[in-house]
């Protein structure tokens, strides 16, 4: 299994395929990597030597690096790590530029700032196609920093708690929402346990973090997708349920390598989720069968194995995503099919489901397509869980997991 | 009569001989005499523009009436307007008349399991000696006649077998759409029980609604859930109860698709699955895999359109093998699945 810590080890440059195909991410590797990995000194005050040392995402910031290394459950956050690479650009943006728009005054169009919302400021981000709502939700939380008149640490924390909650009970339903506020929220009371001497320094510090977050979601997918392509071999058949980036990301690059595999896509009611995914998979000259729901076990025979993505992943190794993976992974098993499910690291949740029911309730509309009577009572959940024992290997972008391992993980995540 | 001495001695043979009879020939004799009234067409005898097709056809628009029954029904109008002088002509002409009905419509399994058990039952009579070709024929259009009512005679009795097996306080699955089950739940209703009825959407032939809209009018509360949402609430039924287009010689039923699906996942949460089938569903078929039944495709609409270089498929039924069901309820009684080969082996031998 890939290690993350083994980047440490190996000199940036080398046959390193994760790293992300252009030279820019090399170069800011090798630079980052020079400055904070190889000059630690303990002790030493410099700003960036007690950032590394302090860095929250270590685990134990006692251990040295060398330590670290060695100890093969240490994980530190990947996708930070990552992020420190990912991003094409050097700098942040200006912060402190207000958001203009246009009202009615007196009769007269005039610009002023807009008032803040990090509901809006959610909202606007999500309606990026690229974006997962986990990333949307940092983007809103960072843009709370951006306009905060804290001026304490503790102050901004506070700020940043009600910002959290308020989102979460705008959208009570979303996994990802609250689990990407969560992590947040994390990242930031370790970080400001640290003693800044300047707020605005820390700030700033904060915000360069949640914007490279974008970034980062983009180079899950692609880690993600570079793991779980050798999966896939030529002739193989692809059962997938449900509408996932992820998995289309998967597809697509096993795709592009020349692999001849085909994909069952299920109708996915009531939201069309199989249409979708055809929409993206046949361009890439990926042959693709739609089936009805209600067909997967029909078709499981002919199928080599489940790939699924997932709204949340849990504390048991489960997962939960869109209604009808849970039946999904039940049959291929019985029929002793494998189930792989492609997620992200920022969707692990804390979360340990008991049942069907101890989610919370994620109702919608269901439109049944004929008249019905006023009587009928309509079971209208959106997503379901599917327990750790139906589920086979889980690709993330902290490498590919067992269900077991997945709690392993939440605990180094959380602690 | 002879012929009524015959029909006895047939009895008489086949219980000797250990097996279980035509019981719904049997309760054809103890059927009542209400008829329903043969078809008013024109003449018994040489109607020259007659199709076995067409009479099916007519046969098939009864609301009532099981595809099997409406089988025999036209067989028996074939029959009718025979003109063969001898029993193994009229056997000949039926065959005939068999096989353009099969290949009429080649999926449809209870229509060829029906015509195959009113051959055999035309055979084995011929076996014995008619003085009489008219008697022969009269007392074979009689059975054919009293067909219908032991269609409805066999839901009742599987009704009334079935209905033990519902408990109050019981939350019943269901998947398709079987005249058979929902007599069934009518009669436990009432009876005063009182059970809720989950349907599944059944897609693309919308058989929920269909059956919500039945059971509610016998005031059955009914919750409708979508086809992928039977694993979700799975932990919340205590039974799966489906009818059968055709039960086959494993024990295994072939229904609306969907059901070895809803089988599977119930098994595997070890709740029981019931299915209600006449027997005369019991078909000549040991299917292998699923696609060893013959192809049935049927229309899907998609609410949203579907790029034109994605293929669909478009089965209409699956097959459910043995060891997922837990009891079949047939008018032969309630058997388990194992015992449905011996059953259809004394039917056929």
């Amino acid at each position: 299994m890939y290690r993350p810590s083994s980047l440490l080890s190996n000199p940036p440059n080398q046959d390193f395929s994760l790293r992300g195909g252009s030279d820019e991410d090399n170069l800011d590797n090798s630079l980052e990597a020079e400055r904070r990995y190889f000059k630690l000194r303990p002790g030493f005050a410099t700003s960036d030597q007690t950032m590394e040392l302090c860095n929250p995402y270590h685990e134990d910031r006692n251990v040295s690096q060398d330590e670290r290394d060695f100890n093969p459950s240490s994980v530190t956050f990947e996708w930070l790590r990552q992020a420190e690479s990912a991003s094409l650009y050097g700098g942040s943006e200006d912060y402190t530029r207000p958001v203009l728009h246009h009202v009615r005054s007196w009769g007269r169009e005039v610009v002023r700032e807009k008032p803040f919302s990090v509901i809006h400021e959610f909202d606007a981000w999500r309606k990026n196609p690229e974006l997962a709502e986990a990333v949307a939700a940092i983007k809103a939380l960072t843009a709370v920093i951006k306009r905060s008149g804290a001026s304490t640490m503790m102050g901004l924390e506070v700020e940043l708690k009600e910002a959290s909650d308020a989102l979460k009970a705008w959208d009570e339903s979303s996994i990802s929402l609250s689990a990407g506020c969560d992590l947040f929220m994390r990242y930031v009371t370790r970080t400001s346990a640290i003693e800044y001497e300047d707020i605005e320094a820390g700030k700033a510090r904060l915000i360069e973090r949640g914007e490279k977050f974008g970034d980062i979601s983009q180079k899950a997918r692609r880690t993600i997708a570079e793991l779980g392509k050798d999966f896939i071999v030529n002739g193989t058949t692809v059962l997938t349920h449900g509408y996932s980036r992820v998995v289309i990301a998967l597809l697509k690059l096993a795709a592009s390598e020349g692999k001849d595999f085909n994909v069952v896509c299920t109708e996915g009611r009531p939201d069309n989720t199989g249409a979708e995914m055809a929409k993206e998979l046949v361009p890439a000259g990926i042959p693709v069968t739609l089936v009805l729901d209600a067909g997967v076990a029909y078709m499981m025979e002919t199928i080599d194995m489940v790939l699924v993505g997932a709204d949340g992943v849990v504390e048991s190794g489960g997962i939960i995503n869109m209604l009808g993976t849970y039946q999904t992974a039940l049959i291929a098993r019985s029929l002793k099919k494998p189930v792989y499910v492609a997620a992200e690291s920022y969707k692990f949740a804390r979360l340990f489901p008991l049942d069907q029911r101890d989610m919370s309730p994620a109702p919608r509309h269901v439109d049944f397509l004929v008249p019905l009577p006023q009587t009928v009572r309509v079971e209208n959940s959106a997503r379901d869980y599917t327990p750790p024992q139906y589920l086979t290997l889980l690709f993330t972008d902290l490498g590919i997991l067992t269900p077991s391992a997945v709690s392993d993980e939440l605990i180094q995540l959380y602690l | 009569m002879k012929a009524d001495k015959a029909v006895e001695d047939v009895g008489e043979s086949a219980k000797v001989a250990g097996g279980v009879t035509f019981e719904w020939l049997r309760q054809a004799e103890d059927a009542s005499l209400l008829t329903t009234p043969a078809r008013p067409t024109a003449t018994d005898h040489g109607d020259s523009s007659f199709s076995v097709i067409e009479e099916f056809n007519y046969w098939r628009m009864q609301p009532d009436l099981a595809e099997a029954v409406a089988a025999i029904k036209a067989l028996t109008a074939v029959i009718r307007r025979s003109q063969a002088s001898t029993m193994m002509g009229l056997e000949i002409e039926l065959k005939n008349a068999s096989e353009a009905l099969k290949a009429w419509d080649e999926t449809s399994i209870p229509l060829s399991a029906g015509c195959d058990l009113f051959l055999r039952y035309v055979t084995r009579t011929t076996a014995l000696e008619y003085e009489d070709i008219r008697a022969g024929k009269a007392r074979l259009i009689e059975r054919g006649e009293r067909f219908g009512e032991i269609s409805q005679k066999a839901r009742r009795t599987i009704a009334m077998l079935g209905q033990d097996f519902i408990l109050n306080g019981s939350t019943i699955l269901t998947h398709g759409f079987s005249r058979v089950v929902l007599n069934l739940l009518k009669l436990a209703a009432s009876n005063g029980k009182h059970f809720n009825v989950i349907c599944t959407e059944g897609r693309p032939d919308n058989t929920g609604a269909k059956v919500a809209i039945e059971l509610l009018a016998a005031g059955i509360p009914v919750t409708l859930i979508l086809d992928s949402g039977v694993g979700y609430m799975m932990e919340k039924v205590d039974m799966l109860l489906v009818g059968a287009e055709g039960v086959v010689e494993s024990g295994g039923i072939i229904n609306y698709i969907g059901t070895f699906q809803s089988a599977l996942v119930a098994r595997s949460m070890n709740k029981p699955v019931y299915v209600a089938a006449e027997s005369y569903k019991f078909a000549r078929l040991y299917p292998l895999e699923q696609r060893d039944l013959g192809p049935s495709p049927c229309h899907v609409e998609f609410v949203e359109p579907v790029p034109e270089d994605a293929k669909v498929e478009n089965t209409a039924r699956d097959y459910t093998p043995p060891n997922y069901l837990t009891l079949l309820f047939t008018d032969l009684g309630v058997l388990t699945p194992s015992a449905v080969s011996d059953e259809l082996i004394q039917l056929y031998l």
